[in-house]
């Protein structure tokens, strides 16, 4: 988690911290010890293999079958060819729901980079205590287990006794009282995006705040003797040193976001008229719900396709410097 | 039925524990030898089985066969996906509780083990309407268990306030009643949410409407029938009554925990919720009446839903003679009485009818069972309340100011799509 | 304005500003608790009650007396601890290679490694079904320890990665100049060092599996084998509308993750700035 700070280091141009700016790779011990590496990753691979790797394989399978009830129970295989595919490609509703989890994704993940950026700045101009403080507060709400804190935002948002619809109306908002969040689109999204921004800013805020602490602050000092301000600070010496935390961060939150599937289901149920189904929830309702395996499982290959294409950019610049790597 | 299970779950859940105390001794009794030490695993849903009348059937079960009995109670997160996977393991529970509306989708299934022998032996007269889901192509599948129907559960006192006096026998005397506790203005005059499905499901029956037509061979979505949009609108009159959310259904919250803050004239619901009631407000309970939901004129009750659970064999169970004993046991009229007796629903034959008496929510039921239906007999049903089953989509639209006309086409494309799933 | 007001707001305006952060953040979990304790009258109040002036211990009651609470509680653990400390040891050696070693395929590891953090576990549940199914293993808890140690696999491995890099070569090295062996090294010299990012690597793999309930839901339908986020969804359809029945099931249920993540989580971050500015 905190360490995804020397991850992205790791994988970036930046300066070198962790490394201390170690002379240039070193063949020999260090360098291609013959098959040590490959058995210290065995286990992994073994496991990876075996039981994601699989069941990808199986899923893939599956997505070209005709698996209903019937099918499951009888343990029966019907092939159907591409029928599921094409059935879920022509239908409108997908292209919907995908370009919905899009537009969903990339709106929280703005809002939780930027809030989250905000807020571990913040953490880093304050004093001891208060910052111990405020660490207090976003490691209670990023620990806090998914399933409890859904039930908790239900609780919060409850139409007539939640403390957010009083809140709003002793605040002066009295159209609020009573108001049902559950009722529109928007406003489930609302709560649900307040639930997933909540949860994930800690992580980004901590981190960050983390990394901050590694600048060497004579880059600042050089900085203000220039004569740049807090917001030139950060765009000079802060986002140019952090970068690779930035990208890898955003990688792991648009990933994180996209595939949110507890939060979303369980605050209406992709409800109403299915309106907040993101691709997991369509997937999960199509597949699971309605007992149409076969489909669910094209569905959810569709899912890792779209999700690579998202990362796309981030895989590549991956790629690209690890080849630079040790 | 689903829901109304659950609504019923607030009764059992301090008594589930039932299923945990099965230890019997089962050395005891006439056991015939083959059976003895063997166990037989039984499926009920949460809500299904009253703690009495569990104890008293298992302790038969254990008597007469020397079979241990290991009741297991389902929760119903997922239930179907559970159920499914389950029929299609090695070692299925023997015996489950399979809800009326799903049954027929599970009969095509293979899953479930043929019944014509027990039918035969023990079913002679169960009731027609109850048996019914239970056929598929001319076999039995699984066995009636027990029915219920909504009614009407009132508050006594806030109708005597309201200077009410008799309880309504049309409908149109139960909207002036409505009417008259909404002008003393000291209560919500009825709880209904939007989206109690199972109660717009009767008055559809009410109106004999079809949710469902045949085109070709498909089946297709009939809620633009008329006869739909007539039970749409008698439904939106009723919860004008109320200030429930019109996008939740009564379970969400407990329409029973609701009637129970003594501030609701009067809910619609099963008999058992009444118990819910009482244990959120022990209070509440001299003040609650029943009375059977009134139709258009006095003589022909309300259309209800007769919801119902089936019990069913599974077909890999490797123990089937013993699972039809427990069904013999559990069908039979001594214990299909008690269970009629101790939550109020209705046994699987007329014959036991007179074991309602004196259960007064029983009694309100009783006068709608022969008006009353279920929803489409036929497999794809199933699809079509998978949640978020678009009929619930539908009553929001209209009671949100749509016409049931548009509202009807803005949920045509989800439903047909279910009922024309592959099988 | 710029010139008169800037000293005393520029030295409130973090305080205050960290103070209303915190108040927001803490919020939702101290309402989780308040309520948890809450007399039912005072949760279903039209003006919210902010302290639980009464406490009662009611709601707790209720939710732990509910069928085989504790046999879930020992399941989740058992399940939580094993896959979280399969993991770890896996993914060190794994993160070690990487992060120290030059090798082939290497880079294509890594990036396996990142697709499968993009795996949607819960549509592939039915295929795991199926295959536990087949090897006869269902109610167990032997498939859900291994599926969960996957399912946190890949990102234990980057994430540690990072770690071992922090680590500075030289000291590694100094060492076996000392005499050491390649691995007495990194047992004396990096393990120790690497403790913070094992215990922060190690938060992410709680709060996953401590969290998982579609895959427990299907393959393990003999309640002997749940786990307790299927108490607590169960929970939720049992009691609907009980809040304050929901809060102290929800609060049971945090407890051990917060607990967890106040106690490691101050060590996991000092420990990394300090290894990663030392360098």
């Amino acid at each position: 988690m905190s360490a995804q700070i020397e991850e992205a280091a790791a994988t970036g141009p930046a300066p070198r911290i962790g490394k201390g700016g170690a002379a240039p790779p070193r063949r020999g011990r260090g360098g291609g010890a013959g098959s040590v590496p490959y058995l210290l990753i065995l286990p992994t691979v073994a496991a990876v293999v075996l039981l994601l790797g699989w069941t990808l394989v199986k899923n893939g399978l599956l997505s070209f079958q005709n698996l209903n009830k019937r099918q499951l129970i009888q343990r029966v295989t019907e092939w159907t060819g591409v029928d599921n595919y094409d059935t879920v490609l022509r239908s409108s509703e997908f292209w919907h729901v995908t370009g919905r989890s899009v537009v969903f994704t990339a709106a929280n993940v703005v809002l939780i980079m930027a809030v989250g950026c905000l807020i571990g700045l913040l953490l880093a101009r304050l004093g001891t205590k208060l910052r111990l403080l405020l660490s207090l507060g976003l490691v209670l709400a990023w620990a806090m287990p998914v399933v409890a804190a859904t039930t908790v935002f239900q609780w919060l948002f409850d139409q007539r006794f939640g403390v957010v619809n009083y809140l709003l109306d002793a605040l002066g908002w009295h159209s609020m009282a009573g108001y049902n969040w559950t009722s529109g689109q928007f406003s489930t999204f609302f709560v649900i995006t307040v639930l997933i921004v909540w949860q994930s800013v800690p992580f980004v805020a901590i981190n960050l705040y983390a990394a901050t602490t590694t600048i060497p602050k004579e880059l600042y000092e050089a900085a203000s003797l220039d004569g740049a301000g807090t917001w030139k600070q950060f765009t000079s010496v802060t986002f140019p040193f952090l970068k690779p935390f930035f990208l890898a961060t955003t990688f792991l939150e648009v990933i994180w976001v996209f595939k949110a599937f507890t939060q979303v289901f369980a605050i209406n149920e992709g409800g109403p008229d299915r309106l907040t189904e993101t691709l997991p929830v369509y997937a999960f309702q199509e597949g699971m719900g309605s007992q149409h395996f076969g489909m669910g499982a094209a569905i959810s290959i569709l899912t890792i396709v779209i999700l690579l294409a998202l990362t796309a950019y981030y895989l590549r610049l991956v790629l690209k410097q690890e080849e630079d790597e040790l | 039925m689903k829901r109304g299970l659950i609504a019923a779950t607030g009764v059992v859940a301090m008594m589930v524990s039932v299923a945990a105390c099965g230890s019997s001794d089962s050395d005891k009794g006439s056991a015939d030898g083959g059976s003895k030490g063997k166990s037989l695993t039984v499926w009920f849903m949460d809500g299904s089985n009253p703690p009495g009348w569990t104890k008293a059937v298992q302790a038969e079960f254990e008597q007469k066969t020397g079979a241990k009995l290991n009741v297991q109670v389902q929760k119903w997160d997922g239930i179907q996906q559970k159920l499914t996977t389950a029929l299609s393991e090695s070692s299925p529970p023997d015996v489950v509780e399979i809800g009326n509306t799903q049954t027929p989708s599970y009969a095509q299934t293979g899953g479930l083990a043929q019944l014509d022998d027990l039918k035969k032996e023990i079913g002679g007269d169960w009731t027609e309407s109850l048996n019914k889901p239970s056929v598929f192509e001319g076999k039995q599948y699984a066995a009636p268990w027990y029915a219920a129907s909504r009614v009407v559960i009132y508050n006594k006192k806030v109708w005597a306030d309201a200077g009410i006096k008799d309880t309504p026998k049309t409908r149109d005397e139960f909207f002036k009643d409505l009417e008259a506790i909404q002008q003393k203005g000291d209560a919500e005059p009825l709880y209904l949410p939007g989206q109690n499905w199972y109660f717009f499901d009767g008055l559809t029956i009410g109106t004999g409407a079809d949710l469902v037509k045949k085109d070709g061979k498909k089946y297709v979505s009939n809620l633009a029938d008329p006869k739909v949009a007539k039970a749409m609108e008698i439904y939106k009159k009723y919860q004008s009554f109320s200030k429930a959310p019109k996008d939740k259904d009564e379970a969400t919250p407990q329409q029973a925990d609701v009637f129970a803050k003594g501030k609701t004239g009067a809910f619609i619901g099963m008999g058992w919720e009444a118990a819910t009631a009482v244990k959120a407000n022990p209070e509440i309970e001299k003040e609650i009446g029943y009375f059977t939901i009134p139709g258009e004129t006095a003589d022909k009750p309300e259309g209800v839903f007769l919801g119902g659970s089936n019990l069913a064999i599974s077909e890999g169970s490797k123990k089937k003679d013993l699972a039809k004993e427990f069904l013999k046991i559990t069908l039979s009229d001594k214990n299909e009485g008690a269970l009629a007796k101790e939550v109020g629903s209705l046994p699987n034959k007329d014959a036991l009818l007179p074991s309602l008496k004196g259960q007064p929510a029983a009694e309100a039921a009783a006068p709608a069972a022969k008006t009353g239906g279920t929803t489409p007999l036929i497999p794809e049903w199933a699809n079509v309340e998978n949640a978020p089953n678009p009929i619930k989509a539908y009553m929001t639209a209209v009671l949100g100011g749509k016409s049931p006309e548009e509202a009807a086409k803005q949920v045509e494309g989800d439903m047909n799509k279910r009922l024309a799933q592959k099988q | 304005m710029r010139r008169t007001l800037p000293r005393t707001v520029s030295r409130v305006w973090p305080g205050a500003t960290a103070i209303a952060l915190f108040a927001v953040f803490a919020f939702p979990v101290y309402w989780m608790f308040a309520t948890a304790f809450k007399a039912n009258k005072d949760i279903v109040s039209d003006t919210p009650v902010w302290f639980p002036t009464s406490p009662t211990f009611e709601h707790f009651d209720k939710a732990v007396s509910a069928d085989g609470f504790w046999t879930f509680v020992g399941n989740s653990l058992t399940v939580t601890l094993v896959a979280v400390a399969l993991s770890l040891v896996i993914a060190l050696l794994a993160s070690f290679a990487v992060a120290r070693m030059r090798f082939k395929g290497r880079k294509s590891f890594i990036l396996v490694m990142m697709m499968a953090q993009m795996a949607p576990w819960e549509v592939m549940v039915i295929a795991y079904y199926m295959i536990v199914r087949d090897v006869d293993m269902l109610n167990s808890l032997p498939p859900l320890i291994a599926i969960y140690t996957v399912m946190v696999l890949p990102f234990t491995v980057l994430t540690l990665r990072g770690y071992v890099a922090a680590v500075p070569k030289e000291l590694e090295e100094s060492a076996m100049v000392d005499g050491c062996t390649r691995t007495q090294a990194f047992i004396k010299v990096i393990f120790p060092l690497l403790a913070p990012g094992l215990m922060a690597t190690s938060l992410f793999g709680f709060i996953t599996v401590w969290n998982e309930f579609p895959m427990v839901l299907i393959l393990n339908k003999d309640p002997g084998s749940q786990t307790l986020p299927l108490w607590l969804t169960g929970f939720r359809t049992t009691f609907g509308d009980d809040w304050g029945a929901t809060m102290a099931a929800s609060s049971l249920f945090a407890i051990p993750i917060l607990v967890l993540f106040v106690i490691l989580q101050r060590k996991a971050v000092g420990g990394l700035t300090s290894g990663a500015v030392k360098g």
